[in-house]
Order: C-alpha cells, then sequence, then structure tokens
C-alpha cells in the first residue's frame, strides 16, 4: 500500500492478517459497514429531491469501521455518547433503524418524537445519547462512566468524537479526570483530519493527540481506522482492559470522511482537501479493504444477499418513516420538565414553616 | 396538605444546608456531593462540614479545579442513576460551565422526548460585601430563571434553605439554588425531620393590607425589618418571598395585589431585564387595572460590583432606601 506523506498517520495504513478474528466474525463486520454505507447512501439520495428530512445531517461515508466494530462489542449497558456525526455510532448501539429515520423526518415515532434531529439525536432505551456542542457530551460522559464505577457495575461508558472536539478547553479537564479516577471509559476520536474545512495544521502545535492524552495519565494508543479488522481489535481490547478495571482509555482512529462535512452537497468545491488525498483515501476506503481480505469470490456471493437484506431493511425504515404522524402541538411546558415527584414524595414530610425573625441583621461575612 | 408536628430548634442557614445534604445522603446512597474543597473541615462555610467522615471521600468528592467538566459530569452521573449535588463557593466560578448548563442540562429532558433526565442541583453562593467586587458577587438569578428546564430557587431563610434543598436533591429536574453569602450566619426555626418545600409555591413572610413588597433571596431580611419599621408609622405592608423564581407563584402575587393594589419588587439583581420586570409584568397582566400606583422596582444599579466600600454601600439599597421608596409611594395616594 502506497504511503500518504501530506497527512501525519501515527498508525500508519497497517492492517491486520484475516486470521487475527474468525471468519464468520469478520465477514459480519463487513456486512455491518455496509449497512451504515448503504443507509448513508440511500439518506443522501433522498434528502433533496423530497427535502422531507429538514434537519443538518453530518454522513460518516468511510468511517463505517468504528460503528461496526462497537455494534458487536457493546452491551445493552453499556452508554454511547456521540458528536454531530451521529449515525454510525446510532447504528453502533444497535438503536432501531426506524426510529432513527423516523426522527429525520420529524415524526412522532421519531426516536426523539422529533424534537432533536440527526445531530442531537438519543435513544435512551439503549443507552444512547448525542449532541452538536463539540466535547460536550464527551464531557458528560465521564461522569457516566464515574457513576458506573460508583455503583460498581461492570459497564462501560463510550465516547465518540472527532479530532476537533479536542481543540476544546473541556475535552482535556475530561480526560484528566477519568485518569485521575480511573474510570470505565473509552474516548473513541475520530481522526478525520479536519474540522469542517480546517485541517489539524492549522488548530494544533502539536497533531498527536493521543500523545497529548498520554501527558494527562490516560491510556493510549492508535490504529488505521479503514481496516476494520485493526479497529475490531483495538475496540475489543480496550473494552475488556476497562470492564476489568484497568481506567480509562483513549484510541485514536485514523481514518477519513468520504462526503462533505455536513448534508448531501459536494463540498469539494471549496478546495479545502487535495485531489490527490482524497483519491488516496478513496483506495483505502474500508470497505474497499475488507473487500479486498475477504476476496473476489466470496464477496460475489456474499455481497448481493446482504445489500437485498440492507435495502428491504432501508425501505422498510423510509416506508415507516413516511407514513408517520407529525407530532400533536405541544403543552411546552410539559416538554420541558419532569411533572412527578416520585423519590421525594415517599422521603419528605410535609411541615408548615413558622414566622422569620426579622429581628436579626444579615451579616457581612470577612473578606471569604 | 398533612402537616407534621416535629422537633424544631433554631440552627443557622449554614447548618440548615448541612443539615439537608446529610440527610439527603442518609436517605438515599445515590447522592453524592461535588465541588471544590467539599471535603475540608471548613466545608463551604460550614455547609458541607462532616459529610466526608460520615460518607466517605467517593461521595464527597474534591473537585479539580475544571467547573465546566465537573457540570457535565455531574449531568453524566445523575442520566446514570446518581443525584449530584454540585457546589460553587461562587457563583461567578460557575459560569465556566454556561455550556453543559445551556446546551445540555437544561433541554437535556426536552431533547430525549421527555425519556431520560438529569436530576441534579447546583448550589451556587453569591458573594456580597468585604470588596467581593466584580467576579465574586453576581447572583445571575434572572438569567437561569429564563432558560427552560432549569428550575431556580433562592431561599432566604434556613427553614427555606432546608427544605428547598432536599426537595431538589430528590426531585426529577435540574436545579440551581443560589444562596446568599450574607444569609448564612441568620437564624431560623427549622424541624429536624427531613421536610419538603415546593417549587412553585411562594410565601406571604408578613401580610399586610396598603402595599405588596416582593422581595428576593438576600433581600428578603431587609424587606422584613423595612415592612416591620413600617408599621410604626402606620404602613401595613405585605411581604412575599417568592423563593422559587422558575416556576414563579405568580398567582400569590398578584392575590396580594389584588388587595393591596401597590407592588414593590426588591431585588438583589440588576435592574434592565432583570427578575424585578418579570415580576411587574406578572402584575400588569393579569391584575393591571387594580394598581392605584405605577410599581415600583429597587434594585442593584445596572453596573458590575465595586470593591470599595464606600461604592459597595451605595450599590446596595439599604432598609432606609426601601422604607422612604415605600412610603412616598403611599403619600402618592394621599396617605
Ligand atoms: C462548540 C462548538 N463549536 C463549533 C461547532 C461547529 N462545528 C460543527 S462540526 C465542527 C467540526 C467538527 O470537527 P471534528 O470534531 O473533527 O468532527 P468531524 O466533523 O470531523 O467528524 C464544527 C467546528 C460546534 N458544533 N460546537
Ligand atoms: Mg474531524
Amino acid at each position: 500500500m502506497q504511503n500518504f506523506s501530506s497527512i501525519n498517520m501515527k498508525a500508519g495504513i497497517n492492517t491486520i492478517p484475516l486470521g487475527s478474528v474468525p471468519e464468520d466474525t469478520a465477514i459480519a463486520l463487513y456486512k455491518a459497514m455496509l449497512r451504515v454505507r448503504m443507509i448513508e447512501e440511500a439518506l443522501i439520495s433522498e434528502y433533496h429531491p423530497a427535502d422531507e428530512i429538514r434537519c443538518p445531517v453530518h454522513f460518516c461515508l468511510g468511517q463505517e469501521a468504528v460503528s461496526a466494530a462497537l455494534s458487536f462489542l457493546v452491551k445493552d449497558e453499556d452508554y454511547i455518547f456521540s458528536h454531530h456525526r451521529s449515525h454510525g455510532y446510532y447504528l453502533g448501539k444497535n438503536a432501531p433503524l426506524r426510529a432513527l429515520f423516523s426522527e429525520l423526518y420529524g415524526r412522532e415515532t421519531g426516536a426523539n418524537g422529533g424534537k432533536a434531529g440527526s445531530q442531537d439525536i438519543s435513544y435512551s432505551d439503549k443507552h444512547f445519547y448525542s449532541g452538536a456542542i463539540l466535547s460536550g457530551a464527551t464531557s458528560i460522559s465521564v461522569g457516566t462512566a464515574f457513576a458506573l464505577k460508583y455503583k460498581k457495575l461492570p459497564y462501560a461508558a463510550i465516547a465518540g468524537f472527532g479530532e476537533g472536539a479536542t481543540d476544546e478547553g473541556v475535552f482535556w479537564e475530561t480526560v484528566n479526570f477519568a485518569a485521575l479516577h480511573s474510570l470505565p471509559l473509552l474516548l473513541i476520536c475520530e481522526n478525520n483530519y479536519y474540522a469542517t474545512y480546517s485541517p489539524m495544521s492549522k488548530r494544533m502545535a502539536v497533531e498527536n493527540i493521543a500523545q497529548k492524552v498520554g501527558a494527562f495519565g490516560g491510556k493510549n494508543h492508535s490504529v488505521f481506522g479503514n481496516d476494520i479488522l485493526s479497529v475490531y481489535m483495538s475496540i475489543s481490547n480496550a473494552l475488556e482492559e476497562i470492564r476489568s478495571g484497568g481506567g480509562p482509555v483513549f484510541i485514536e482512529v485514523f481514518t477519513y470522511r468520504n462526503n462533505s462535512h455536513v448534508g448531501p452537497e459536494d463540498d469539494s468545491y471549496i478546495g479545502y482537501r487535495s485531489a490527490e488525498e482524497m483519491a488516496f483515501w478513496k483506495a483505502n476506503d474500508p470497505i474497499v479493504l475488507i473487500e479486498e481480505k475477504l476476496g473476489a469470490d466470496m464477496i460475489a456471493r456474499l455481497r448481493p444477499g446482504f445489500e437485498h437484506d440492507i435495502k428491504t431493511e432501508i425501505d422498510d425504515a423510509f416506508k415507516f418513516a413516511k407514513e408517520s404522524a407529525f407530532p400533536a402541538t405541544s403543552d411546552w411546558q410539559m416538554l420541558n420538565y419532569h411533572p412527578e415527584t416520585p423519590l421525594a414524595d415517599s422521603l419528605l414530610k410535609e411541615f408548615a414553616s413558622g414566622n422569620f425573625n426579622q429581628d436579626q441583621k444579615d451579616h457581612i461575612p470577612g473578606p471569604y | 396538605m398533612q402537616t407534621q408536628t416535629a422537633t424544631t430548634r433554631e440552627i443557622t442557614y449554614a447548618q440548615a444546608i448541612q443539615e439537608a445534604l446529610d440527610q439527603a445522603m442518609g436517605l438515599c446512597d445515590d447522592v453524592i456531593v461535588m465541588g471544590q474543597l467539599v471535603d475540608y473541615k471548613s466545608g463551604i462555610f460550614g455547609t458541607t462540614t462532616g459529610l466526608v467522615e460520615k460518607y466517605g471521600k467517593n461521595r464527597v468528592l474534591d473537585m479539580p479545579v475544571a467547573e465546566a467538566m465537573m457540570t457535565s459530569a455531574a449531568g453524566g452521573a445523575a442520566l446514570a442513576g446518581l443525584r449530584p449535588v454540585v457546589v460553587h463557593q461562587r457563583l461567578d466560578f460557575m459560569l465556566y460551565s454556561m455550556d453543559a448548563i445551556v446546551n445540555w442540562i437544561s433541554l437535556w429532558y426536552f431533547k430525549s422526548n421527555g425519556e431520560s433526565r438529569m436530576p441534579l442541583t447546583i448550589r451556587a453562593i453569591t458573594g456580597k460585601g468585604w470588596g467581593q467586587g466584580p467576579q465574586h458577587s453576581k447572583s445571575f438569578h434572572a438569567f437561569f430563571a429564563h432558560i427552560p428546564g432549569l428550575r431556580v430557587a433562592m431561599p432566604s431563610t434556613a427553614f427555606d434553605a432546608k427544605g428547598l434543598l432536599l426537595e431538589s436533591i430528590l426531585g426529577e429536574n435540574p436545579t440551581f439554588i443560589i444562596e446568599g453569602r450574607s444569609l448564612f450566619s441568620m437564624k431560623d426555626e427549622v424541624p429536624e425531620i427531613p421536610y419538603r418545600v415546593r417549587f412553585g409555591e411562594g410565601k406571604i413572610m408578613k401580610s399586610g393590607k396598603d402595599v405588596t413588597l416582593v422581595a428576593i433571596g438576600t433581600f428578603v431580611p431587609l424587606a422584613m425589618r423595612a415592612a416591620f419599621d413600617l408599621l410604626k408609622n402606620g404602613i401595613d405592608v405585605e411581604v412575599i418571598d417568592p423563593r422559587t423564581l422558575s416556576p414563579f407563584d405568580n398567582a400569590l402575587v398578584c392575590e396580594s395585589v389584588a388587595k393591596t393594589g401597590r407592588l414593590v419588587v426588591v431585588d438583589p439583581g440588576w435592574n434592565f431585564s432583570g427578575f424585578s420586570a418579570e415580576v411587574v409584568a406578572g402584575v400588569v397582566e393579569q391584575v393591571g387595572s387594580v394598581l392605584k400606583a405605577n410599581p415600583i422596582r429597587v434594585t442593584l444599579p445596572d453596573s458590575h460590583t465595586p470593591m470599595s466600600m464606600s461604592l459597595e454601600s451605595q450599590y446596595y439599597p439599604d432598609e432606609q432606601r426601601l422604607s422612604d421608596t415605600i412610603t412616598k409611594l403611599m403619600r402618592q395616594n394621599g396617605l
């Protein structure tokens, strides 16, 4: 494989051999990536002609590996916190496709009843959460990790984000706290080299993010993110370590966004990525690479069936979304506050207050 | 309402807060207290003293000086079943966590379509006096009350401090308790039992027939002294402490104004776009036609807080100013 010099990719473009995982695992990972790919492509092709998906969507074409790996490695009780590029993580947590599509269509049956959309979607039953403000969900995840440890539960909190999130100060406060308390937290940084159009070199004096995490005392490693087998093995090892009480792990996953930053339109006219660079990554696309490994014969045998299954699922989700009703007019107050207080009702007493003694001075304390 | 008969005794505002934390932690293992220096003997002006000895370092957590993460982490912990109480020695320090508060915690319940919630309590202390200056004295209650999804309380008495804190910690919504540092040594009759003060229920601190005085937070004791003073001059002031700003008991205030026909609001916040304006608007919209005079707002000037003692004493309205204002208002109507 050719090297690509304009990119400082610490992990290189090394891949691991097919034999590193059982063959059915490799095939299942392949199918999971194909599923994410086809779902994103279907949404892209539907987005404009109909204009019924009316929310910003950050598609993850080219970045399917983390999603596929997670979908086989997470437990229902684990938590995933995603950034704005959420679909891969949503599917990685095995949340239902219908609710995803419905949410994008702003329908009542959506994952959030049409309140959130693509960049803020959540699915509580599966402990999946996301949000658009960079590093925000990651910083929340550290508290969830704290709670899991506090409750002595053998589960992990997992945060997925881009290298852009590490520009934020609160990200480093989060790394520090996770390391300090040895929390069960997996930090997955999908480094696709760009925050919108801005390359890392314009934003960071030191581009090696894993090394910076190391300076905070966090375990870290880097992996070529378009080799699904490397990604799978590295997340698998990290989760095992975290579940056995080993503390947080940071994985820097070097990958590339094939499509534009946001929306279905092509943003290459802006000229922020060279044709040469894009061609390199196209040749090293995660699906291309695993297909090479599995071999043309096997792919010819498997792919049509996989595509058929996935297409059926996608068609069903579109139909479900489009046939679902829009949310009813709202009682706004009810949407923002939980109306009940069951715990307070059971633990607290009623007591009428007496009179306040007004013959006392409030007090200017000392300097502190 | 079924009220209990229970032992009460006089304790300070700081002791009442400490007692609420202690009882909440005793009643529910999910309650944790997090903040800088919460596990030292000094215990945030005595409000967390003794908790670490009783409940351990895992539940009484000294935090890095990283308020943004601290607040986010509290949200994440709440999501996974804990009931964190975040303590900020000054509200001004908390402002680093504005993103966590505004972009995440306040809208979490909404965004999840009511499926997920973050029951957490943020205690933030407003400094006053002895040259606290512009970065140690902000109250900002109007701002927090402005944000949907948050509840905001400003207890003025030890009784309310305990009851509102317990209600908040064991409740289901993210809540701000804004505490006045100048109130910490003030005493009140406080029951020993764990009791609740509900959000959205204001309190008539002193009933009266001539003028409604709505007093907020640290200005409640001041309002009470002024009211009892004015009684000597034959002016009978009704003092209302809304206790919680979000939700706000507008009905109680309107009922009072319907009786008195006059409204004065004393608010330890800035005037322009302040909470005092919200109180006036609530009255004007509901019962405006009963007003015998224009409502008056007594607030902080629209300025940051000065350090110098001589300026500080002009900055905060005092009892005399409040009494004079009310006296003048009454004279307007030929009393
Ligand atoms: C706090 C904040 N600032 C700015 C933005 C606008 N924004 C949206 S996506 C993005 C780039 C994110 O880059 P990265 O974190 O690397 O993720 P990627 O989009 O590459 O997957 C920016 C700056 C935001 N969402 N949040
Ligand atoms: Mg990026």
